[in-house]
């Protein structure tokens, strides 16, 4: 449901703006949050194929021709799934900061990526770096709620980190 | 072991994803069905999509009408100053139109008559009717209004001098085109009354006779303002002006 709103709100955003300015990938940037913090699923399917929708909604909303964001939306889940599935659940929530805010980054600057790199052009490149600089406070944002989380989750039980993820996220699911 | 079936798992499904998103982008752009997915697709998102829609054309009015108001103002000041311009210069063709209406120069008088007890009130010319003297006239000295005929007689005639506390005329300080009555105190001063306090009137600016008044033709300069005033209980100041004429000691003037 979160992911929904997320979309619509970013489809909203960009109605609202005609143009004048890019708006973030909220809707990756909620999925990758979700992602982050949902270690008591078994699996990632769900997090594939909701990046795949919402990639096929975009691009019949926004592109005219499905795949382009589809590719980036399925990519980035990737890749996160991958490199977050390298570290240890002990291990998550301690000096992982930047990883985070570099799987976050990554949300913001594969999907706009690909179209650019597959059409080219000058105005897309433009277009690219400006929605760039638009994004860096959403993640900002987006990183400031995980580190609040992370922190409740250290304060709220003295029990090993990796119990208190994997109850807490299963709540939230 | 469960761990790696499933990580098997996330592989397929995502590349199968990754496929599927490669082969839509292959085959959608010669498709003319995708266009009329993309037509359904905006049509199911023009509801919710229509708030942002108003908003947008709010703003946009919004920032259009705000612009058109920032441009105006920009024009009303543009206008005012040079309305501004414009009436100095008639004010000042007024002032020429003064001196050429009998002949190319100004004529001259002398003062004959300048009663101690009436020092800052009144002198005699040696100049009246035959000599084309109204009543009203505009009398001069150096180039600055110093009174107007009061009274006239054949040989010659009185003039109410500015400084003469009866003397009330309409003037315009030039530089910001307020308006005020210049007045005399009888004593030697001279003030430029009734204008709404907190103007940015600054010392040395010209003070002339205003286009309001019939008595006198507009334009003609009286003074400058000296810096000096006083607010009165009802919110008008009170500027001295230091007239431009030397009227402690003239003897002749011209009209």
């Amino acid at each position: 449901m979160l992911l929904v709103i997320l979309w619509l709100l970013q489809d909203l955003l960009t109605v609202f703006i005609g143009g004048g300015m890019q708006i973030p990938g909220l809707f990756m940037l909620g999925l990758v949050y979700k992602l982050l913090v949902d270690e008591g699923s078994e699996d990632s399917l769900w997090a594939i194929w909701s990046a795949f929708a919402g990639g096929v909604l975009w691009d019949l909303r926004w592109i005219g021709i499905p795949g382009f964001f589809t590719l980036g939306y399925v990519a980035v889940v990737m890749i996160v799934i991958q490199v977050w599935g390298l570290i240890p659940p002990q291990g998550r929530i301690s000096g992982m900061k930047l990883l985070v805010f570099v799987l976050m980054e990554i949300s913001q600057l594969l999907p706009p990526l690909l179209p650019v790199l597959i059409l080219g052009g000058s105005a897309g490149w433009s277009f690219f770096l400006t929605q760039q600089g638009y994004s860096l406070p959403a993640i900002i944002f987006c990183m400031y709620i995980y580190l609040r989380r992370v922190k409740n989750i250290r304060n709220s039980v003295p029990t090993p980190p990796h119990v208190l993820i994997g109850s807490s996220a299963g709540d939230s699911r | 072991m469960e761990n790696t079936r499933n990580t098997a798992r996330e592989w397929v499904h995502g590349l199968t994803a990754l496929i599927l998103g490669l082969f839509l982008l292959g085959i959608s752009s010669g498709l003319g069905v995708i266009k009329n997915i993309v037509d359904l697709w905006g049509a199911v998102l023009f509801v919710p999509e229509y708030p942002a829609v108003v908003l947008r054309d709010i703003y946009i009015g919004w920032r259009s009408w705000s612009r058109n108001i920032a441009g105006m103002n920009d024009e009303v000041v543009r206008l005012r100053n040079e309305n501004a311009k414009l009436r100095l210069d008639l004010a000042r063709l007024a002032s020429e139109k003064i001196y050429t209406s009998s002949d190319q120069t100004p004529r001259t008088a002398k003062v004959t008559l300048r009663a101690p007890m009436s020092w800052w009130s009144e002198i005699r010319i040696d100049r009246g009717e035959q000599d084309k003297i109204t009543q009203g006239l505009p009398v001069f000295s150096n180039g600055y209004l110093v009174g107007r005929v009061s009274n006239v007689s054949a040989m010659s005639s009185w003039a109410e001098l500015i400084t003469s506390s009866s003397f009330m005329i309409p003037a315009v300080i030039e530089e910001t085109r307020e308006l005020g009555v210049v007045a005399g105190d009888g004593s030697g001063a001279v003030y430029m009354r009734y204008i709404p306090a907190g103007r940015a009137i600054r010392k040395g600016m010209k003070v002339s006779t205003a286009m309001i008044g019939e008595q006198l033709p507009p334009g003609l300069p009286i003074g400058q303002i000296t810096g000096e005033y006083t607010i009165g209980s009802d919110g008008y100041a009170t500027y001295k002006i230091e007239p431009g004429a030397d009227l402690s000691g003239f003897f002749t003037v011209s009209y």
